[in-house]
């Protein structure tokens, strides 16, 4: 009897032991999970407060390149003004009115936003027409004339081969601002929605500041002279939908020339 | 023995596990499945220090990014390490980049929690 309790007692010992090591054991794992939690989260934090501070750089940088690039291409739009006849705030309208024609288009507003700061530079190739042609006073002779219309074809060459959006919405612009909704325009003939969008707005755009302002050779229309040619010209010059857009929205239009008069 | 060589994931490190006593284990480690991911080299590892092991075993860990599960790995990793560094010569290099503090940081908790093992910091 006595034996028999002793040999349990041995048991009991011998599981006693057992559990101290497994709780002991299972002690350690507990205390090296925490250790590991508290641990990651430390780094996750870390590494958290670094990602937020690069994004934020990286936001800035974004950032910088964006007002580079508008600053660049408003730039080469003054430049090609001051190639041009047109004068003052004469792309800074027209950048308003593209956006606004857009926009009622019904373009998405990103495009509508990067049709605005590319139709400024609508006349960029004029830097490559020679002095002779493009200050000469009075009327241009046939060559003179066909000499002023390669600005259009000159544009496009120097902004096609770049790979950014913005210079290849540009290029198109400096292009098809010339293309007339019925075909006879230039340099393409190109007719109806073969002219790109974007081609028919700057046109409208362009023609409207241009009739609207006074120039060494000509006097401001007035505005009922340029609302009657407009209704002549739609579907001949321009496309008929934003002939409608524009006398639609011509309050819009109108705030934007008040608000940005040359000086 | 056979070598046993993983190559690099997104997710996981280079692993390099040569019988001639060279044990390496290179690159980021957030995989989806920790233990799964890391059988084979613990299972190899098991049957390396089973008699199968080289005079002395070099161990370089270059790990520069890694979640909480491998974390865990790495403890259950070190313990069979320890388990083995009495009958064996084990040498331990941790190696991090200069810029990478929690790298560097996360050596020097491993240093703390294995006193017995032979864990060097080495800087790149």
């Amino acid at each position: 009897m006595e034996l028999h309790e002793n040999k349990l007692i041995a048991e009991i010992e011998k599981l006693k032991l057992d559990f101290i090591k497994t709780t002991e054991k299972l002690i350690k794992d507990v205390k090296r999970q925490d250790k590991i939690m508290t641990r990651s989260d430390k780094r996750q934090q870390q590494e958290y407060d670094e990602l937020q501070s690069k994004f934020a750089e990286v936001e800035a940088l974004q950032k910088e390149i964006e007002d580079t690039q508008k600053e660049v291409v408003f730039t080469m739009g003054a430049i090609g003004e001051s190639r041009s006849k047109e004068t003052g705030n004469h792309v800074k309208r027209v950048a308003e009115y593209t956006y606004l024609l857009a926009k009622y288009s019904g373009l998405p507003e990103k495009e509508c936003e990067m049709l605005k700061q590319a139709s400024p530079m609508h006349d960029i190739g004029k830097v490559a027409i020679p002095d002779a042609v493009l200050n000469k006073p009075g009327r241009f002779d046939e060559d003179e004339r066909r000499i002023m219309d390669t600005h259009a074809q000159l544009g496009f060459d120097m902004l096609q081969s770049s790979s950014r959006p913005l210079l290849k919405m540009a290029a198109t612009v400096a292009y098809e601002h010339h293309e007339k909704w019925n075909g006879t325009g230039y340099p393409n003939k190109l007719a109806g929605e073969d002219i790109h969008i974007y081609g028919r707005i700057t046109a409208l755009a362009d023609v409207f500041d241009a009739l609207g302002s006074a120039r060494v050779y000509k006097p401001a229309w007035d505005d009922e002279r340029i609302f009657k040619m407009f209704k002549e010209e739609r579907g001949e010059h321009f496309d008929p939908n934003l002939i409608d857009i524009f006398f639609d929205k011509l309050d819009e239009f109108l705030l934007i020339r008040d608000s940005m008069k040359d000086v | 023995m056979q070598n046993l060589k993983l190559e690099a994931t997104k997710y996981t490190p280079e692993i390099n596990l040569d019988p001639s006593g060279t044990i390496s284990l290179v690159g980021k480690s957030y995989p989806e499945n920790t233990f799964e991911f890391y059988a084979p080299m613990m299972e190899w590892l098991e049957e390396y220090f089973n008699g199968n092991a080289a005079d002395t075993t070099v161990v370089n860990m270059e790990i520069i990014y890694f979640n909480s599960s491998s974390s865990k790995l790495f403890f259950d990793f070190f313990d069979l390490l320890d388990e083995n560094a009495s009958e064996n010569k084990i040498e331990i290099n941790w190696i991090y980049d200069e810029e990478n503090e929690s790298a560097e940081e996360a050596g020097e908790d491993f240093i703390e929690d294995f006193e017995d093992l032979n864990i060097k910091l080495v800087q790149k």
